[in-house]
């Protein structure tokens, strides 16, 4: 587990560097979803940097896509495509887009952005190989914010009558949107319970703790349902003054004062870790 | 009627079944409606390959583009409103930015629902989907092109709409024979080109040849194909007769007169006179008496081509 906690301690340095960088990011949502990323490529997941469309790989669905960052700095890391490359993200011509692409950055295999539509798209994921008896699996992350969207449910009632049993979905809890706290705009309340009435095997973890996501992760798998695994998260986790606070879904500009010490220390974490 | 009329359901059903005999791939994506739609057979014969996701034709598209993306042929076919104007950023995200290789199928078009009124009339779906980059538009004539037109669909490599009303379709071509992208010249004339899409075609046949013993002499050109629009055979109908008229069981704004025009204002500038559906809410009521309303009847399209003519 000690290597899936420094690959998340990278994907946040990594995201924190690219979106100050460009100068705009969703840094909240970047930070509350990067250990869920650092387990699924650094512990779950089958996949080729060098093939990204090796048909054996597994399949993330970043539904909740202007989280882009955090699986970019993931794909970087793992060796999709260079490091140097994190830094054009949004610049004219680039690969990485802020939202995920499927037509444009090597291993993003859903485009995503108008939020509630990316689940959809993963679960016809999963049902296409199921039809062709493969066990791939399929992954899904969405926000909190994003659960408001009808769409979100419609999934959420289709998938576990359709026999999947490779697709799980993986919320993103970290109970805030753009405006305020979700549950001053549209309470979720209890969202495993409700995976879990429509037929889900559902579990609430600690989103920040690798090992309990990775266990909830090897749950579902042996559960022979569609898995739902509430990440109970924090927004901004990881740059403790922006951590469930008030507007801190996306910085521009002089919001990302003091971010080069935020990346010292999360480097200083990394170098406790080695 | 001088033609013979045909189920356009069961035409949708059985080259699906036939095509899916041959591609392993394709899949039916249904909103509690596929049985209505004539996938009966398929259904019989293919179940593991049909998905009945409820009433949800946003999931119903975004399941399409997931099946897309692992190499299936997904065709999701319910009323025209349902799978356009709800699902619409689905459609234009999941299916056309994304290009998955996923047919849509909007049945009931245009006024085939007429007892049940304006929300389910499919009069905006060719608008909506034009705006939407890269998909094919198709609205076969008849009975024939409906099969010809869903062979090609099923082997097109890409994202294509299909528009059909599901009442009784005239046969009015003998074979099944479809280009993708190709206007056809039905009728040759000089003093003015009709040009139409769908199986109101049927009326623009039988005025021309009122028009003709009225002593104009109407080129007729079918369109069954608005997107990509064959700019061609427009550009040399205006050149050959100076005059356009579009006929089209859908609003006068954003459909095939629109696509007419925008190709006339761009290569060569000639009148166009739309017929079509007036930019409001209409009532429910008797089909026929709804075409007659708009003049999509042989005698409205008649004296609109002789007024616009006499011009």
């Amino acid at each position: 587990m000690n290597d899936i906690k420094k690959l998340a301690l990278e994907i946040r340095i990594e995201a924190l560097k690219m979106m100050n960088h460009y100068g705009f990011g969703h840094v909240g949502g970047v930070l509350s979803v990067a250990d869920a990323i650092a387990v699924l490529y650094g512990k779950q997941m089958k996949y080729d940097p060098k093939n990204p469309k090796w048909d054996g790989r597994d399949y993330l669905v970043l539904s909740k896509g202007h989280c882009g960052p955090a699986l970019y700095s993931a794909l970087a890391i793992k060796g999709f495509f260079p490091r140097e490359e994190l830094l054009t993200m949004n610049k004219l011509g680039t690969r990485l887009p802020s939202h995920v692409d499927k037509n444009k950055t090597p291993g993003i295999d859903m485009t995503a952005g108008s939020l509630g539509q990316g689940v959809s798209c993963a679960l016809g994921i999963a049902l296409g190989l199921k039809l062709q008896k493969k066990d791939n699996m399929v992954y899904a992350i969405i926000g909190d914010g994003e659960a408001q969207e009808g769409q979100v449910w419609e999934t959420l009632m289709i998938a576990p009558n359709k026999g999947v049993k490779n697709f799980i979905v993986m919320l993103d809890n970290n109970k805030q949107q753009l405006d305020d706290f979700t549950d001053n705009i549209s309470p979720l309340r209890d969202m495993r319970q409700k995976a879990e009435d429509f037929g889900w095997f559902a579990v609430t973890v600690d989103g920040h703790d690798v090992e309990a996501i990775n266990n909830a992760i090897e749950l579902c798998k042996a559960s022979g349902k569609p898995g739902f695994i509430n990440l109970n998260t924090i927004k901004g986790k990881g740059w403790p003054a922006k951590e469930a606070i008030s507007n801190n879904h996306a910085f521009r500009g002089p919001a990302f004062a003091g971010v080069d010490e935020v990346i010292n220390n999360l480097q200083k974490e990394l170098e406790a870790l080695n | 009627m001088k033609y013979e009329m045909m189920d356009a359901k069961k035409i949708i059903g059985e080259t699906t079944a036939e095509e899916a005999d041959l591609n392993p791939n394709i899949c039916v994506v249904s909103t509690d409606s596929a049985p209505r739609t004539g996938m009966g057979k398929f259904i019989e014969k293919y179940p593991n390959r049909y998905y009945e996701v409820g009433i949800m034709e946003q999931a119903a598209i975004g399941v399409s583009a997931g099946l897309a993306v692992t190499g299936k042929v997904p065709v999701f076919c319910a009323p025209a409103p349902f799978v356009t104007a709800r699902p619409f950023e689905m459609f234009k995200i999941d299916v056309g930015y994304m290009h998955q290789n996923v047919k849509v199928i909007g049945r009931n078009c245009g006024f085939n629902y007429s007892d049940l009124g304006p929300t389910h009339y499919g009069l905006e779906d060719i608008a909506l989907v034009r705006l939407i980059p890269d998909v094919v538009i198709l609205a076969p004539i008849d009975a024939s092109q409906l099969r010809g037109a869903m062979k090609a669909m099923l082997r097109y490599e890409g994202p294509v709409y299909l528009r059909i009303g599901t009442a009784p379709i005239p046969k009015i071509f003998n074979d099944d024979e479809f280009e993708i992208g190709k206007g056809i010249v039905v009728r040759e004339g000089k003093d003015v080109a009709i040009i139409t899409t769908g199986e109101i075609s049927v009326n623009v046949f039988e005025a021309a040849d009122k028009l003709a013993a009225a002593g104009i002499d109407a080129m007729v050109i079918a369109m069954p194909t608005i997107a990509p629009i064959d700019e061609e055979i427009i550009v040399k109908a205006a050149e050959l007769t100076g005059k356009i008229v579009t006929v089209e069981e859908h609003f006068e704004v954003g459909g095939l007169g629109s696509a007419v025009s925008e190709v006339c204002a761009k290569s060569f500038q000639v009148p166009v006179k739309r017929i079509g559906v007036p930019q409001t809410y209409l009532s429910s009521g008797p089909y026929e008496d709804l075409v007659d309303y708009c003049k999509l009847s042989v005698e409205g399209i008649t004296e609109t081509v002789l007024e616009f003519v006499a011009k």
